[in-house]
């Protein structure tokens, strides 16, 4: 019946709550600050429908109810967002109270007996829905949460069997006018219930205080007081929190039923967090996106990037293997053509000339066999198109690219240091784990870099990274680097634009320095699969040794330029959409995006995640290791794997960590890695920059964001907010 | 004579004699799988031969034998409309003796039925394509 799993409001502490317990945390020194605190408090005995529960005090009635599998119906209680306690949905009579108490809100005591299925109890929630219903228009046929919505749901197993509701003919029902905020949600305001979810989520994990209500009792009203759009890098989450439709999605508006779709769980590859989704399809095509619970990661949230960006799949999609003709034009070919003309390019290349670059989205299959195939060729030219230092531990260690810390124990860190990042942008998910820190651990927060908004206060630190030398040495009275020498816990972000200048090295060594147990790494996308197979880092060196064939494997950041390329070297484009790279491309493979295979993502803590195949690649387009794979048998250099699980095999040769899925290793060598890069400290005489400073930069990033419409449209509506007076 | 079904004998030797000889009535047979007599009524631009024998009964009285340029492939549509009433008995005047059928300049010449081949008919899609594929730049434009 409900939307949530039960198994959620047992594993979760109330938030703000005296008795929040800190998460357990894998590494060691997290447990052992964690062992050190006070004893837990002795558990109390509660009866619920006269079944004894032992939980400790100050845990909620509705989740010692949910200890035992007892579920009260609730509309405002969320596990993540403070209690508010006003939708009273979850009465429940409590013995000798004189009337029933709100479950959400209620802390047990001892000896207290809970009555959640009696007539009181029932009588109380057929009453609440009754008031719900009364002002809530009857409009489930077309609305877009019909078929997903708790008050649906709800009124059919707690609602009473008829209405007493008869005053249409005279006063008709309460009607709200509908709010403007944004290209992303579609507000119905006549259908709120007034749980205020929505404005909990704004104003405690999207930072952003902009929903609010305005009126009492009847003319209450949930809005943004002066029109203005809700723009936040999370705001697609207030869509599933809404329990009725009074918030839904803009894109998916009238699009389809919940029951008439396809649920396919994915990983997303937007943003190096790896979040995991659900891939809902309908006849082929990819509907929507919606976030899928994984506390390690993403929680339940999802960046707007992530959720809003599939259209983008449908545009400016490679759909037949295309090549050059004579008149210097891409046309399109037979499958035949394009790979034996791509076959003999790598033929008649001498070892060296030839060059394979792989982009943010390539997945970690196809990036070992085109790895292989380049090796086979007697190539070592394999690249990524991001950059890092190779200097000092460079690529040959994990723990010196990865963000070791995890995610998860971001909640954990009691100060943390941001280098040269905007990880609100560059990651709102981690983000929203560090808003998370702020407000519930009351963790400190310095910047170091462009002042940017980051949706809490931080001290900021200035721009050169001059001060983080000074830290790193030690000797400095500067007050955040006493907060930081005070902290047990702390963390250090380091951005990935900051590696890929001639100072990077230095930067990098000095953040390690300073860090010296979490050194973390903030980078884009699929980077750390890539770098774990054995790519090298920045491909411009070898781009300039006069390549004879380029092989681009969905590099498209603009990095890699025709102009660089000697006139007769040939590029062969292997990818799902049209943008820089198959632009400069003599030959276009056209490959599958994430929703279309069963692949293999690293995420920035180095977990591989598999996607799924939601959907079949448009067109004559493939399964991109399989493209490489059936060009090398065409090249006769046969690549010994037929099928997946043969793939994957070879895969774990390389790096058993890209088939543990779901995994993350903790690791411990970062020691080392300091020791290797201590010698390239020098001084540093940079500013420090990042690409995302606004909200309208974060929308279009990657091929699939740039073709997305939406995303368009989400950049359109921020420009025109910077307009608002408000 | 005709008490033995003699007569009979004599009308298929007649019908084959008809016909142009065995070969010629073997190979109608094999492309119509009928053998009949009958007197010959006209001829439409494509050559189809309109026959009629009063001798059988009402229905399998006239007929079209398809020209040979059809050869396997004949089908009622090849059947022009101006003979399609004299066939069905619809009319008795064939095309050539009735004067009142309307003759206007902008009427086409007949068409078979193309279903099935590649003149056919085919609608253009109202529905949007699911993925708009990416077109190269040109470097003409």
């Amino acid at each position: 019946m409900f939307r949530q799993p039960l198994s959620r409001a047992l594993s979760l502490p109330v938030l703000g709550s005296p008795t929040r317990v800190a998460r357990v945390c894998t590494s060691a020194r997290s447990m052992q600050v964690q062992s050190e605190g006070k004893p837990q408090p002795e558990k109390v005995e509660v009866f619920i429908d006269d079944k004894p529960v032992y939980v400790l005090p100050g845990t909620t009635v509705l989740q010692a109810a949910a200890q035992i599998g007892i579920e009260i119906p609730r509309f405002c209680y969320h596990e993540r967002l403070a209690v508010a306690g006003n939708c009273r949905m979850c009465l429940v009579e409590v013995e000798k109270s004189p009337k029933p108490i709100a479950a959400c809100a209620m802390p047990v005591m001892k000896g207290m007996r809970i009555k959640t299925n009696s007539d009181l109890t029932k009588k109380a929630r057929e009453g609440i829905m009754e008031f719900l219903l009364v002002n809530h228009p009857l409009d489930c046929p077309i609305c877009d949460q019909g078929g997903e919505c708790d008050l649906q749901d709800q009124s059919m197993a707690f609602g009473s069997d008829r209405s007493r509701f008869t005053d249409i003919h005279f006063s008709g029902k309460r009607a709200v006018e509908d709010k403007d905020i944004g290209p992303l949600i579609k507000t119905i305001m006549t259908r709120c219930i007034h749980c205020t979810r929505c404005i909990r989520f704004a104003s405690e994990v999207a930072g952003i205080d902009d929903l609010g209500t305005t009126g009492r009792g009847n003319d209450m009203q949930v809005g943004t007081y002066v029109e203005k759009l809700f723009l936040s890098e999370l705001s697609g989450n207030i869509i599933d929190l809404c329990p009725v439709g009074a918030l839904t999605s803009k894109p998916y508006s009238f699009v389809a039923r919940p029951w008439e779709t396809r649920r396919i769980e994915s990983v997303d590859v937007m943003d190096a967090v790896g979040s995991n989704i659900i891939v809902t399809t309908r006849t082929n095509e990819v509907l929507r996106i919606l976030p899928k619970t994984n506390e390690e990661i993403n929680e339940e949230w999802l960046a707007d990037k992530s959720r809003f960006a599939c259209d983008g799949l449908k545009r400016q999609r490679l759909v037949t293997p295309m090549m050059k003709s004579c008149s210097g034009e891409l046309e399109p070919v037979e499958w035949e053509d394009a790979i034996c003309a791509a076959a003999a390019a790598i033929q008649n290349c001498p070892p060296d000339s030839l060059v394979a670059v792989a982009g943010e989205l390539a997945d970690a299959e196809s990036m070992v066999a085109l790895k292989d195939l380049v090796n086979r060729m007697g190539s070592e030219h394999v690249y990524t198109e991001h950059i890092f230092p190779l200097q000092g531990s460079g690529i040959d260690l994990r723990a010196a690219y990865l963000l070791n810390t995890k995610i998860a124990n971001v909640e954990e860190a009691d100060f943390i240091l941001l280098i040269g990042t905007n990880v609100r942008y560059e990651a709102p998910i981690l983000n929203a784990r560090i808003r998370k820190a702020y407000v519930h651990n009351e963790t400190e927060i310095a910047l170091v870099g462009p002042e940017v908004n980051l949706s809490y206060n931080y001290m900021h630190c200035g721009t050169s990274p001059s001060i983080v030398q000074e830290f790193a040495s030690g000797q400095s009275s500067h007050p955040v680097y006493q907060k930081m020498m005070k902290a047990k816990r702390p963390m250090v972000i380091i951005g990935a634009d900051q590696l890929k200048g001639p100072e990077g090295m230095s930067m990098l060594a000095t953040a390690q320095q300073l860090a010296y147990n979490l050194e973390i790494s903030l980078s884009d996308k699929n980077w750390e699969a890539a770098l774990d197979i054995g790519y090298k880092p920045g491909a411009s060196d070898a781009l300039q040794a006069n390549p004879k064939v380029v092989y681009l494997l969905g590099a498209d950041a603009g990095y890699i330029d025709r102009n660089m390329l000697p006139k007769d070297c040939c590029v062969i484009y292997q990818g799902h959409h049209g943008d820089s790279g198959a632009e400069m491309a003599d030959i276009v493979l056209p490959g599958a995006a994430y929703t279309e295979k069963r692949a293999t993502y690293v995420n920035t803590e180095g977990r591989a995640q598999q996607t799924l195949p939601a959907v079949t690649p448009p067109g004559r387009a493939r399964v991109d290791w399989k493209i490489i794979r059936a060009l090398s048998e065409v090249m006769g250099q046969t690549l010994p794997y037929d099928d997946l699980d043969e793939m994957r095999m070879r895969m774990c040769q390389i790096s058993p960590t890209l088939v543990s899925y779901g995994e993350t290793d903790t690791n411990s060598f970062m020691p080392e890695v300091i020791q290797l890069s201590c010698n390239y400290q020098k001084p540093l005489s940079c500013e420090l920059d990042v690409e995302m400073k606004k909200l309208s930069d974060y929308f279009m990033t990657d091929p699939i964001s740039r073709a997305s419409p939406t995303m368009a449209k989400c950049v359109q509506a921020v420009h025109k907010q910077e307009t608002n007076p408000y | 004579m005709s008490a033995f079904g003699l007569d009979k004998i004599t009308k298929l030797f007649q019908i084959i004699k008809v016909n142009g000889g065995i070969r010629a009535s073997l190979y109608k047979l094999y492309r119509f799988d009928d053998l009949k007599d009958g007197k010959l009524v006209g001829q439409d631009d494509f050559g189809n031969k309109y026959y009629e024998n009063p001798r059988y009964f009402f229905g399998r009285s006239r007929w079209v034998e398809y020209a040979p340029q059809f050869n396997m492939d004949y089908d009622g549509s090849q059947v022009p409309a101006e003979w399609f009433g004299w066939l069905h008995y619809k009319t008795d005047l064939i095309p050539t003796q009735d004067k009142d059928r309307p003759k206007y300049k902008w009427m086409l010449p007949h068409t078979e039925n193309l279903s099935g081949t590649t003149g056919q008919y085919v609608p253009y899609s109202t529905t949007r394509p699911k993925v708009e594929p990416w077109i190269p730049k040109s470097s003409k434009v």
